[in-house]
């Protein structure tokens, strides 16, 4: 705003906002991706890699994210540490059941740039896997941001009147039963 | 139409009250009267209005069928399959639940081709987008009924969403070992059935991810 002074100008600039991002029903990869962009601070004009000018995002209902396909059974982590013998493989639904937020996060780490402010910028992502957030959090919250899947609806959750109005394709035949 | 024909013969049933079937016709013209509250929500038989006609001593109390009327027209009623009739060949997804549940039963299966007079690619690509639907739950009603006494497991709260799964859930195996770029095992996504699907934004739909 042009009537602010200067300083407040400036302030109002490079402040660092909370944004909040409702997983539930979402795919875990799109969700990363708007994190990463933000958490960068790729969505602000004044953008510079070395100006740490990434906000904070707040992930809740981790717990109820939606793969596409089959990735649940056929995504695969992988991890070693080193030692011989300790080479871990673990598909998404096994990983999902030991922590909920753990799919989100790795894929968060995957899509930030490869350099010493990733871990600074992981620390300001955060996730809850149910919609239960500390108070601290939910008063520094700014903005939602909508979800980038849109979630189909249900055959009971269509009104009577809905399903009435869509017109029947095809007549049955007078003598067929079990319907 | 109906109500009126239901009004008619409970006029004829009230100018006979001193015979004694009258009651058992006013007692069938309220059940029809009643079973046409739902009208037009479950069309499996014809449906059909009571008709008393007295002839003597023998009364003849009739269920007619009744024509249908009041349908809207298809805007191609030439064609042989329902989906080319009313133009939505490669128009409809898993998500058109509506659609879908035209063509199944109540326990989830789908209806043969002979009785819905699909053709044979449509039907499968029905058949498809029923699998998905089922698969990603927005079809919770229609389940197989299960045996009297029967204890289902225990199954983990909440369960694993999931959309667009081709394949079914307890056949596949974890890809323990992708490959490099050039020769990578991708994960399929959606079926290749439905490629030729109207798309409304400029990216192509991706069937491998």
């Amino acid at each position: 705003m042009s009537s602010f002074s200067r300083s407040a100008q400036q302030w109002a600039t490079f402040a660092r906002s909370w944004f909040l991002i409702d997983a539930r029903m979402q795919p875990p990869g799109k969700i990363a991706s708007m994190c990463s962009v933000r958490l960068q601070g790729k969505h602000k004009p004044i953008y510079h890699p070395l100006s740490d000018i990434g906000d904070h995002v707040v992930v809740m209902n981790t717990r109820h994210i939606a793969f596409s396909g089959n990735k649940w059974e056929q995504k695969v982590y992988s991890s070693h540490t080193g030692y011989p013998g300790s080479f871990k493989q673990l598909t998404a639904a096994q990983m999902h059941k030991k922590d909920p937020t753990a799919i989100i996060k790795l894929a968060v780490y995957g899509m930030l740039p490869k350099n010493l402010t990733r871990r600074t910028m992981m620390q300001r992502l955060h996730l809850f896997p149910d919609d239960v957030l500390p108070e601290d959090i939910l008063k520094n919250l700014t903005e939602e941001l909508p979800q980038p899947r849109e979630i189909p609806r249900k055959l009971s959750e269509y009104t009577q009147e809905e399903r009435d109005t869509f017109p029947m394709l095809w007549t049955p035949p007078e003598d067929y039963k079990m319907k | 139409m109906a109500a009126r024909c239901v009004m008619q013969s409970a006029r004829t049933v009230l100018r006979s009250v001193q015979s004694d079937l009258s009651n058992k016709g006013l007692f069938q013209s309220i059940l029809g009267f009643s079973q046409f509250s739902f009208l037009g929500s479950v069309p499996c038989r014809g449906l059909r209005h009571v008709v008393e006609k007295k002839e003597g001593k023998t009364t003849v109390i009739e269920g007619e069928i009744e024509p249908t009327s009041e349908r809207p027209q298809p805007p191609n009623p030439t064609a042989a399959c329902p989906i080319y009739r009313w133009n939505l060949q490669n128009k409809y997804n898993y998500t058109d639940v509506l659609l879908l549940s035209q063509f199944i039963r109540s326990d989830g299966g789908m209806l043969p081709r002979r009785i819905t007079g699909l053709c044979a690619q449509e039907h499968n690509k029905i058949a498809i987008c029923v699998q998905m639907a089922h698969r990603a739950g927005l079809l919770p009603d229609h389940r197989p009924p299960l045996p009297e006494g029967y204890v289902p497991k225990p199954k983990p709260n909440p369960p694993l969403n999931r959309y667009l799964t081709r394949y079914s859930v307890t056949s596949v195996k974890p890809i323990l070992k992708t490959g490099l770029k050039w020769c990578k095992k991708r994960m399929s996504v959606g079926h290749p059935a439905l490629k030729n699907n109207v798309t409304y934004s400029p990216k192509p739909l991706y069937t491998k991810h």
